[in-house]
């Protein structure tokens, strides 16, 4: 009987948070999804070297070839991991390039070789590579484009892109959305009208075509830094109308309360009563809707970039990469100009999973 | 009748609504720097043309474009409001209406096609799911639908037409056939057109659906653990009239209210869906109306596509409020 | 003579799989109810007494196993109800007409967006008349008859715009217009004013009179057994522990659970300074439960080697119809 007591009074002291937490791991696609979302940030982090190459390197001898293998034995003999050099025939059929390996080329694999230099975080210089190969080969992990770039470096430097506004735009959904819900459900009134109009009007454009519009505004010679932050804007503006909403209609029901009465009594300021005692509350259901946001806004930015009105050379995104697969043919000739649509799909399942076990989390006495 | 007050007064309340939208659309449209006089200039250079600085000045007095926009949001909106005039579009050379016209019934048809397949489906399987939880099939249907809503739609529009190419020989571009184009649409080759019509609803209409079965699931047993479900039972009403005469009807509340999500998420959907899939319906004019700068057509797109999405609030606020009887009572003792 | 049995419950059992292991929170139940008598089911919170009596009809979430006989008498047929299957067309023609249930909370008992005249008349068109006009007659006559005023506008009205206790009489009429033989009441006063409380088990009463129905009502409200109940079944943990007359239960109470329970009402004339009484402890969990009488742990009078034998006592005739299940009354070693 004393062990029973001691984890249930346990359980009733847990705070908030830790209730959450606890009900969060046990959800293995939640637990699987932050591992999976960990490691693909990681990724983005160390995108540089990470990749062999980097964005703007580019050969029209190797355009459009197929994925390699890496191969440890060569002649019956074990030398480490290295690739063969190619050599192209023009297919008599189809009159496209086909490549066969050509093994009297080998290209010995190498570890933290240096190559292209980069800068870490934007500003770090370095020129360290993961790996890379011998003078004169290339590694195509993915295959390659139809300008001969690397798929493997190039979707993992998209990663960059592709990962972190989504991020940054749901954050700033974030804070719009409970900054303007909050101001207008607890005062009300001519304050609440206003912004209700307001939100009413924006969440009416639908949002692919209100991006485009306003991607159209964006001037094609700016800096990239400019470039991300009016891209990640334009993806938040019309989220946080539906966080707004929701966090009006909480305050609204919730400025009635007693509790809040008595803050009022006790000579609490407006300010601190909304932060610290209302918006606890409901915290955990915005994070919820924070972490299922996200996976909108990947495809949205994902969306803008395969039109041409998202990000623009040279950065590059996963959705920039998918415009290689525009047509029916592409994809039947390059199959391989699909991968990017894998880590796509796989990024906003991960976010979809952690959401939802998060919201069964966010009911911690269920 | 409490009602038609209910009514007439949403109606009300949307023309300063729509008035707004159309501000905020024509500020977004005149925002690219230059305009079509640019624009054009830029694509004729670049082909040979040679303009002078008066020439270019001429034309765009011509278009009325030397003009602060807000003059020409003011001569917009009044050509609208007296003649139904919505501009001139520079690229097709003749009125916007016009242009729009061409496309609005087909984008029309398939919006609602696509909104009637979304419903249809969801729906029941969304009363599945919830009545046969944790079972293979509501594993599968969550699976395939988090799947769906995970791609973007305009890859699976690829994927689909790839597909389509590989199992019956002839790529699925476009709604309609040469043949079609020439003859028209009867009744011979109607089952043509409900063919191709296929991927793209399917296409469009896939996060949709998704996000509705999501809803109806989670909605059904939600209700279903109601106490109502126990009186009812208490008084031999069968499993089948609870199932879909008490819970169905109150779950399927989120469900009207989402419909004018549902409408929004159809415009995004079908845009980008149509400028791959070569589908002739508004998405890919915008597409190019905003490339080229052809203001008065981008805009009035735009201000199209927005006052459906409102009229569409307005027709599932009614319908809430009809269904909900709860809904009704607080307008009542609001008003 | 006594009056027949309407309804006999023997040894009912209803387990709950669950993924820590099986609940047993009803364990072996047996009482009877006869025509025009009322038996009160008393016990604290997660005694089992919901369970039991929605088993009685069947009601229960479908993961819940019941096992057992429930022997419902009418017209001289006898059937046991829980060899029907779930939902079935048999079990249903009971329901409602037969045997019927008033529950606890009447706010969220009524499907917010339906007239509370069509769910009454709901059951009148299922049991008794199809026919729209005719149907609706019946159920107005029986709104009129708990005691609701104005009852053809309130036909139309829903059930937000009903008071409480209004619900509550609409509740009754709906359980009671098809004149069943046996009505359960859970809690039916519990979420009510004491003076709306005091007005609905006068309704109660007057209409077992009418209609001569049988009642099964539960309750944790002694005070309300004293007024209500022919005969008391105290429950303890998924048992009934003492069964007696109401007499009987008060004046002679022998199981040290309904001595507490009696113990801890608050009597008029008890002096400022004596101390609330209350028996210690909380219902445990009936998982894994150990081979011993159940209220071992929080009766005071417990003796060890004897209570905790390793068998439950079991439940015993002391004489008079007045059963205890206590191995320090009247047991046998």
């Amino acid at each position: 009987m004393g062990k029973k007591n001691k984890t249930s009074e346990s359980y009733y002291q847990a705070s908030q948070w830790t209730l959450m937490g606890r009900k969060l791991v046990k959800h293995k696609l939640a637990k699987f999804s932050i591992i999976l979302l960990a490691i693909l940030y990681c990724i983005a982090l160390f995108g540089n070297f990470l990749a062999p190459s980097d964005l703007v390197a580019y050969n029209s001898k190797t355009k459009n070839c197929p994925p390699m293998r890496v191969r440890w034995m060569h002649e019956g003999r074990f030398i480490g991991p290295y690739v063969y050099g190619l050599k192209t025939e023009r297919n008599m059929e189809t009159f496209s390039i086909d490549y066969r390996e050509d093994t009297e080329k080998v290209y010995k694999v190498h570890f933290f070789v240096h190559g292209t230099p980069y800068k870490f975080l934007g500003f770090i210089p370095g020129d360290l590579h993961l790996f890379g190969v011998d003078e004169g080969g290339g590694i195509f992990l993915f295959g390659t484009d139809s300008m001969g770039r690397d798929l493997f470096s190039r979707m993992i430097l998209g990663s960059q892109v592709s990962l972190t506004i989504p991020f940054a735009g749901a954050l700033i959904s974030f804070v719009l959305g409970i900054l303007i819900g909050s101001l207008s459900g607890y005062f009300g009134g001519v304050v609440d009208v206003i912004i209700q109009r307001i939100i009413e009007v924006i969440s009416s454009f639908p949002s692919i075509p209100l991006w485009m519009a306003l991607s159209a505004a964006i001037p094609s010679d700016i800096p990239v830094v400019r470039m991300y932050f009016y891209i990640t804007v334009i993806i938040s503006f019309i989220s946080w109308t539906k966080l707004a909403r929701i966090v009006r209609g909480k305050f609204v029901s919730l400025r009635n309360e007693d509790f809040v009465m008595a803050a009022k009594l006790a000579g609490v300021s407006d300010f601190q009563i909304i932060l610290r005692h209302m918006v606890p509350g409901f915290l955990s259901y915005l994070i919820v809707d924070l972490t299922l946001a996200i996976p909108g806004m990947i495809i949205g930015e994902t969306s803008m970039s395969f039109l041409g009105l998202g990000i623009r050379s040279p950065a590059t995104s996963w959705g920039v990469l998918l415009q290689e697969t525009q047509d029916v043919t592409s994809i039947a000739l390059y199959p391989w100009r699909l991968i990017p649509l894998a880590a796509v799909i796989i990024t906003v399942l991960a976010f979809n999973f952690l959401g939802d076990g998060l919201r069964d989390a966010a009911d911690p006495y269920k | 009748m409490n009602m038609l007050k209910y009514i007439v007064k949403r109606i009300a309340l949307m023309i300063p609504t729509v008035l707004i939208i159309s501000f905020v659309v024509f500020f977004i449209i005149q925002l690219p720097p230059g305009d079509y006089v640019t624009s054009y200039v830029a694509r004729m250079s670049a082909e040979g043309e040679f303009f002078t600085q008066e020439m270019i000045e001429q034309m765009r007095d011509e278009y009325g474009l030397d003009r602060p926009w807000y003059v020409q949001y003011f001569h917009w909106m009044k050509g609208i409001i007296t003649k139904g005039d919505f501009g001139y579009s520079f690229t097709y050379l003749r009125p916007v209406w016009s242009v729009i016209m061409d496309r609005l019934g087909l984008t029309i048809a398939v919006s609602l096609i696509t909104m009637l397949f979304t419903y249809l489906v969801s729906i029941p399987i969304g009363i599945y799911s919830a009545s046969h939880q944790y079972s293979v099939g509501d594993y599968l249907f969550t699976f395939v639908g988090f799947l769906g809503m995970a791609t973007p739609n305009f890859l699976l529009a690829i994927i689909l037409m790839y597909l389509s190419y590989v199992w019956t020989g002839t790529p699925y571009i476009g709604l309609f056939t040469q043949e079609m184009m020439q003859n028209g649409l009867h009744l011979y080759n109607f089952g043509e057109f409900l063919k191709r019509l296929a991927i793209p609803v399917i296409v469009i209409g896939t996060a949709g659906t998704c996000g509705v079965i999501r809803t109806v699931r989670a909605q059904m047993l939600d209700e279903q653990s109601k106490q109502y479900t126990l009186t009812a039972r208490s008084k031999g009403v069968s499993e089948k009239t609870i199932t879909y005469k008490y819970c169905l009807r109150a779950a399927i509340n989120p469900v009207v209210s989402g419909l004018s999500n549902s409408l929004s998420s159809i415009f995004t959907g079908s845009t980008i869906s149509a400028i791959v899939m070569n589908l002739s319906i508004q998405g890919p004019v915008l597409y190019e109306s905003l490339k080229n700068q052809d203001m008065y057509l981008a805009g009035t797109i735009l201000l199209v596509q927005a006052v459906l999405v409102v009229i569409g609030t307005l027709i599932s606020d009614i319908a809430l409020a009809w269904l909900d009887p709860h809904i009704r009572f607080e307008q009542r003792k609001a008003a | 003579m006594e009056a027949e049995k309407v309804v006999e419950v023997v040894d009912l059992h209803v387990d709950i799989p669950m993924d820590e292991g099986t609940l047993t929170p009803v364990r072996g139940v047996s009482f009877a109810v006869r025509k025009g008598e009322t038996l009160g089911l008393v016990g604290e919170s997660g005694c089992g007494k919901s369970l039991t009596s929605k088993a009685i009809l069947g009601i229960n979430e479908k993961k819940c196993k019941a096992s057992g006989k429930v022997l419902f008498t009418v017209d001289g047929r006898t059937e046991d109800l829980l060899t029907l299957k779930y939902g079935s067309r048999e079990i249903r023609q009971i329901r409602g007409k037969m045997a019927s249930m008033v529950f606890q909370e009447p706010m969220v008992a009524f499907h917010p967006m339906y007239t509370i005249g069509s769910q009454i008349n709901e059951c009148t068109r299922l049991h008794i008349e199809n026919d729209k006009e005719k149907s609706k007659a019946i159920t107005l006559e029986m709104m009129k008859k708990v005691g609701i005023a104005n009852a053809e506008k309130r036909y139309d009205q829903y059930p937000h715009e009903f008071s409480g206790g209004m619900l509550q009489r609409a509740l009754i009429a709906m359980a009671l217009v098809c004149k069943p033989a046996l009505l359960i009441a859970d809690e039916p006063t519990t979420a009510l004013d004491v003076t709306i409380q005091a007005q609905i088990l006068e309704l109660m009463k007057e209409l077992q009179r009418e209609y001569g129905m049988a009642i099964l009502f539960i309750t944790h409200d002694l005070g309300i057994v004293a007024h209500m109940c022919d005969r008391v079944a105290v429950m303890y943990l998924g048992e009934i522990v003492e069964e007696a007359s109401v007499h009987e239960i008060y004046k002679n109470p022998l199981h040290p659970y309904t001595r507490g329970l009696i113990g801890s009402v608050h009597k008029v004339g008890t002096k400022k300074q004596d101390k609330l009484f209350s028996i210690e402890g909380t219902v445990p969990l009936a998982l894994d439960l150990p081979k011993r009488c159940g209220f071992y742990e929080r009766c005071q009078k417990r003796k060890t080697g004897v209570c905790d034998q390793g068998k439950d006592p079991s439940l015993v005739d002391v004489g008079g119809g007045h059963k205890v299940r206590c191995f320090l009354e009247g047991q046998d070693e």
